[in-house]
C-alpha cells in the first residue's frame, strides 16, 4: 500500500483532529440548513421528481438542447466554442489570451476549471490565474485542491487562514474572521479591477434563451462577469435547462441544497456581452462547451449521474465524506478526484477513467443518505454498484467486476457463491462452521477476531449455529390464531398548513430582514429626505447611480461610471421577489449593474407595484431575456468559507438598504 | 394449493447461519397474526453480498436459484431484512436488466415480496399483536429499509402498540451503522467510526435494547458492544413482537 492509496488517506483523515472537527461542523450545519431551507417548500419532493425529469430529459436529448442553446447563445452575441476534452478547452482560451494579449485572469469557482487543471495548464503560458472565491483564494495560496465542491477550505481553521494570509500576503497574523475577509476584499478588489480577462463556471445554460446562469454569494462572480473587458464561461454541455421556468424550479433547489438558502446572494443572468446602449459591460464574452467524457458517460449506464447540479448535498449528508473530507478520494494513482464525494464517485471514474478511481465506489456503505439528500433525485447507490460491477464509460469496455474490490474479498465471495448454489453444501457449511466456531469460543457467543480480518478491527463477530434454522424448522410446530384486521387510523401526519401569506410587501420586508438587510416603507414623496439623511449620517459625498437613483438623490455628486472610490450605489430595481427578499436588477441605458456592485453600501428603491411572489413570476418578465445581463440580490454579500463562519462583505456590498415605496 | 393465508418464509442467510432462533421468533409472529408459514427447504442466499460488491457473475446464480425456489410456491413472501428485500424487490431488477427472460420472472417475484413489518401493517393491517416489553426500546432504521424500500412507519407503529415498552428516540437514528456488507470489511475503519458514532447516540438514549428489522446492522451494533463489553442487546423487531 503506497502512502497515497486510499485507505491511507482514510487513516490520515481519521486520525486529523482538526479536520474531524471541521467536518462534523459542516455536516451538522449544512444538514440542519437544508431541511429548514425546504420546510418553506411543502411540495419539495414533488419539485424533485419534476427536476429530474426534466433533467433525465436534456440528457436523452442532449444534442437538440446542445444546438438551441448554441444557436440562442450565439445570436444574443456569446462566442461559442466546443471543447472535445480539457487540451483542446486550455487551447481555445490560450486563443482568447493571445487575441487580447492578457496576462491577468480573475476567476470566480467553477468545478469544471477543475477537471481541466486549469490554472496550471497555463502557467507556461505565463498567464496568471487568481482564484476570487474566498475559499478557492485560500486553497489556491496553499497549492491546494479544493476539499468540497463548495466550500473549498473546508479543512482549514482560521488559524490556518490567519497563518497562510501572514506568510503569502504580509497581513499581521490573526484569527479575526472578518478582518481576513476584509484583506481578501482589499486585494482582491485590485485583481477585478486590472485583470484582463474574467472567467467562470456556469451553473446552468438555459437552452431556450441562451442565458447562463451563475450562483455566488460573495459577489466575485458578479465582479469577473462585469468588469474585466473580456468574460469566458466554462461549461459542461450537461448543464442545460430546456426554459427559464425550469430555470426558476431548479434555483428554488441549488442554494436551498447547498447552503440552506432560499436564494444566494446573486444570481446572475447572463445573456450577451455589453451592447451599445448598456451603460457598462464586457464587450466581448466567450462560452466553452467541456465534453471532457461527458458524451461517453451520457452513452453508458451512469448517464444518470449527469443531471448534478453541483450542489453538494450529497457530500454533506454522506457519513463518508464526514469522516474522510475531500482530500481522501483519490485515484489508484494516488492524484485527488476532481469531484470528491458520493456523487464524485460516480462521476470522476465515470468521466476520467474507472481504471484509475473505480475503487470510490466502494468506499460507500451504500447507506443511501447522498440520494435521499439529492435535489434531483440521482439514484447514487444504484450508479456506485454499476461501478463496483464494472461499468466503465471512458473507453466502452467493461473492466473485470468487482472493480476496487480486494483480493481476498473477491476470493470469499466466490467460495461463498460455491457453497450457497446447492441448498445441501450449504447447510454442510453452515454445519462445518458451527461446529468449528464452537471449538473456537465454546462459550461466548461472539468470537474476537483479529483487526487483519477487517471485522475485527472494531467489533466481534457472531459465532455460527451448529443447528441452523433451516433444521431447527423441522420440528416447529405452528400455532395459528385467527387474525383480526386491525386497520385503525393510522398516524398520518398532518398535512403540513400553509400559513396564509401575508400581503406581498409585508412578506418581502420580513424576508429581507430575515438575510441581513436594512428596510424601510414610505410614501415615495419622502423619499429624497431619506435617501439625503441617510447619506449625510455616513459622511458621503459622492455616489454611484443608475437612472432611477438618479432621481431621487440631491446635494451629493452621482456619477454611472464605475468608480472603486465610492462608497454608495443608489439603484432601482425590476422586481422584488417577496418570497425570497429579493431584488431584481437588469442592465441597459443608465444602469449599470456596477452601481449595486462596487460600494460597500447599496441602496435599492423598490415601488410596492413592482413586487411579484415567486422567482417563477420574476424570470418570466421579458425585460431579463431583453437584457445583456441582470442579476437577482438576495441579501449583502457574504462568505462561509473560513469554519463556516458567516461574515458579510466579501466582493460585494457589505450594507444593503431597501426603501420600498408607495 | 396454499391458501392466501399461507406465507412463504424467505429466512436469510444471516439469520438461518447465525441467529436461528430469530427466525422461530418470526414464524411465531406470522402465525399470530394468522398466517401459516411455509419455508421452502432450497433456497438459500439472495446473492446480495456478492450483488452489492460488483460481482454480479457471482450474484446471478444465487439469484436465479432464489427465483427458482420461490417460483414453486405460491402466496406472498415475506423476507425479515429490508436489504435482502431490497435486494428482491429491486437489486434483480438491476441485475437482470438485459436479459428480458429472467428480468420478467424476477418482476413477478418482485412483486409478491414483501418485508415482515410492512407485511404485516400494510397487507393484513395488524399493528397489535398482542406483546408486551416491559422497558425501554430504542429503534435504529436500516438504511436500505428506510430509503430503498421506504420503510418507516410501519416498525414504529408496531413497536408503539407494545404493552409496558417505552420507546425512546435514538439521536441521529437515521445515520448508518458502518455495515454495508462487505464495507464492513473492506473499509474497516470507516465502519468502526460510524459504529461508534451509532453506538454512543444509543448510549445516549439509557435504552438498554435497540430494536433493528434488518439481521446485518443486529450483528454489527451487536459485535461492536461485545468488544465493548457492553451490556445493551441488540433485537430483532421479531424478538419484540413475539414477547408477551
Amino acid at each position: 500500500m503506497s502512502a497515497k492509496s486510499l485507505r491511507a488517506r482514510i487513516r490520515h483523515s481519521l486520525a486529523d483532529q482538526t479536520l474531524q472537527a471541521a467536518l462534523d461542523g459542516n455536516a451538522e450545519r449544512r444538514t440542519t440548513g437544508r431541511l429548514k431551507a425546504f420546510s418553506t417548500i411543502p411540495d419539495y419532493q414533488e419539485r424533485r421528481k419534476r427536476a429530474h425529469a426534466v433533467k433525465a430529459d436534456v440528457i436523452a436529448h442532449l444534442d437538440e438542447y446542445l444546438s438551441r442553446f448554441i444557436n440562442q447563445a450565439t445570436r444574443n452575441g456569446f462566442r461559442v466554442h466546443r471543447a472535445a476534452d480539457a487540451k483542446e478547452a486550455i487551447r481555445i482560451f490560450l486563443q482568447i489570451t493571445q487575441a487580447h494579449e492578457a496576462r491577468l485572469v480573475a476567476k470566480s469557482k467553477s468545478m469544471v476549471s477543475e477537471e481541466l487543471n486549469f490554472n496550471h495548464a497555463l502557467e507556461p503560458a505565463g498567464i496568471q490565474v487568481v482564484e476570487t472565491d474566498l475559499g478557492e483564494y485560500i486553497v489556491q495560496l496553499r497549492g491546494e485542491r479544493p476539499s468540497h465542491i463548495l466550500t473549498p477550505a473546508v479543512h482549514l481553521t482560521r488559524a490556518q487562514v490567519g497563518q497562510l494570509f501572514h506568510e503569502k500576503l504580509g497581513t499581521p497574523y490573526t484569527e479575526d474572521i472578518p478582518t481576513m475577509v476584509a484583506t481578501a476584499r482589499r486585494v482582491l478588489r485590485q485583481v477585478f479591477l486590472t485583470a484582463d480577462i474574467g472567467v467562470t463556471g456556469a451553473n446552468f445554460g438555459v437552452a431556450e434563451t441562451g442565458t447562463i446562469c451563475l450562483v455566488t454569494n460573495e459577489g466575485n462572480g458578479r465582479m469577473v462577469t462585469t468588469l474585466p473587458p473580456v468574460h469566458v464561461a466554462l461549461m459542461g454541455i450537461e448543464r442545460l435547462v430546456p426554459s427559464m421556468d425550469d430555470l426558476a424550479l431548479f434555483l428554488s433547489l441549488l442554494p436551498r441544497s447547498g447552503t440552506g438558502q432560499k436564494l444566494s446572494s446573486y444570481t446572475s443572468l447572463i445573456n450577451s456581452p455589453k451592447r451599445l446602449e448598456d451603460a457598462y459591460g464586457p464587450k466581448e464574452r466567450h462560452l466553452i462547451l467541456v465534453d471532457n467524457g461527458r458524451n461517453a458517460m451520457r452513452n453508458s449506464s451512469l448517464a444518470e449521474a449527469l443531471s448534478c447540479i453541483r450542489c453538494g448535498a450529497c457530500l454533506n449528508a454522506c457519513p463518508v465524506f464526514r469522516e474522510i473530507g475531500g482530500h481522501a478520494y483519490v485515484g489508484e494513482d494516488g492524484s485527488i478526484a476532481p469531484y470528491p464525494g458520493p456523487i464524485g464517485s460516480v462521476v470522476s471514474p465515470g468521466l476520467f477513467g474507472c481504471e484509475n478511481f473505480g475503487q470510490l465506489s466502494q468506499a460507500s456503505s451504500l447507506c443511501g443518505a447522498c440520494q435521499e439528500a439529492c435535489p434531483v433525485d440521482i439514484a447514487l447507490p444504484e450508479l456506485l454498484l454499476r461501478i463496483r460491477a464494472g461499468e466503465n464509460p471512458r473507453n466502452g469496455r467493461k473492466m473485470d467486476e468487482g472493480v476496487g474490490l480486494p483480493a481476498a474479498v473477491k476470493f470469499g465471495l466466490r467460495a461463498f457463491r460455491l457453497a450457497a448454489a446447492s441448498p445441501l453444501l450449504f447447510e454442510a457449511g453452515q454445519r462445518m462452521g458451527g461446529f468449528f466456531s464452537r471449538m473456537v469460543s465454546p462459550r461466548k457467543k461472539y468470537l474476537h477476531l483479529p483487526a487483519w480480518t477487517g471485522w475485527g478491527y472494531s467489533k466481534d463477530f457472531p459465532r455460527l449455529e451448529s443447528a441452523p434454522f433451516r433444521a431447527r424448522w423441522k420440528g416447529m410446530e405452528q400455532d395459528i390464531r385467527p387474525a383480526v384486521r386491525q386497520d385503525r387510523e393510522m398516524e398520518h401526519p398532518q398535512a403540513a398548513v400553509v400559513p396564509a401569506s401575508p400581503a406581498l410587501a409585508d412578506r418581502f420586508m420580513e424576508e429581507l430582514q430575515g438575510i441581513g438587510a436594512i428596510t424601510c416603507r414610505l410614501p415615495e414623496k419622502d423619499l429624497p429626505a431619506r435617501l439625503a439623511k441617510l447619506l449625510q449620517e455616513r459622511g458621503i459625498e459622492r455616489v454611484a447611480v443608475d437612472d432611477i437613483g438618479e432621481k431621487y438623490v440631491s446635494g451629493v455628486q452621482s456619477v454611472r461610471i464605475p468608480d472603486p472610490t465610492i462608497w454608495a450605489g443608489i439603484t432601482g430595481v425590476l422586481v422584488g421577489i417577496a418570497e425570497s427578499g429579493s431584488l431584481v436588477l437588469v442592465s441597459g441605458e443608465a444602469r449599470p449593474l456596477t452601481a449595486s456592485l462596487l460600494p460597500d453600501i447599496h441602496i435599492a428603491i423598490v415601488r410596492a407595484s413592482d413586487l411579484v411572489l415567486t422567482l417563477a413570476e420574476a424570470l418570466a418578465r421579458p425585460e431579463i431575456r431583453a437584457a445583456s445581463a441582470s442579476v437577482i440580490i438576495t441579501g449583502p454579500s457574504r462568505t462561509g468559507d473560513i469554519e463556516m463562519a458567516l461574515a458579510i462583505g466579501v466582493h460585494g456590498p457589505k450594507e444593503l438598504h431597501v426603501f420600498l415605496i408607495d | 394449493m396454499p391458501s392466501t393465508d399461507t406465507v412463504q418464509l424467505f429466512v436469510t442467510c444471516l439469520i438461518d447461519s447465525f441467529f436461528p432462533d430469530i427466525g422461530q421468533s418470526i414464524v411465531h409472529v406470522l402465525n399470530r397474526a394468522g398466517l401459516r408459514v411455509e419455508f421452502p427447504a432450497a433456497q438459500t442466499c439472495c446473492g446480495q453480498p456478492a450483488f452489492n460488491a460488483g460481482l454480479r457473475s457471482q450474484a446471478r446464480p444465487l439469484a436465479e436459484h432464489t427465483i427458482r425456489v420461490f417460483e414453486k410456491t405460491g402466496g406472498d413472501i415475506i423476507i425479515p431484512s429490508g436489504s435482502c428485500g431490497a435486494m428482491l424487490r429491486k437489486g434483480y431488477l438491476e441485475l437482470f436488466k438485459d436479459d428480458p427472460g429472467w428480468l420478467a420472472r424476477a418482476q413477478s417475484l418482485a412483486s409478491r415480496v414483501y418485508e415482515l413489518t410492512e407485511y404485516l401493517v400494510d397487507v393484513r393491517g395488524i399493528t397489535d399483536l398482542g406483546s408486551r416489553w416491559p422497558g425501554k426500546l430504542t429503534y435504529h432504521p436500516s438504511c436500505h429499509l428506510l430509503r430503498s424500500l421506504g420503510i418507516d412507519r410501519q416498525p414504529r407503529l408496531l413497536l408503539s402498540q407494545v404493552r409496558e415498552a417505552e420507546i425512546v428516540e435514538l439521536p441521529d437514528r437515521l445515520d448508518c451503522c458502518g455495515f454495508g456488507g462487505v464495507f464492513s470489511v473492506e473499509h474497516p475503519e470507516l465502519s468502526a467510526e460510524f459504529l461508534k458514532r451509532k453506538i454512543s447516540a444509543l448510549e445516549r438514549t439509557a435504552s438498554p435494547s435497540l430494536v433493528v428489522c434488518d439481521t446485518g446492522c443486529l450483528m454489527h451494533i451487536q459485535g461492536g458492544l461485545k468488544r465493548r463489553g457492553k451490556n445493551q442487546q441488540v433485537l430483532h423487531i421479531a424478538q419484540v413482537l413475539e414477547a408477551r
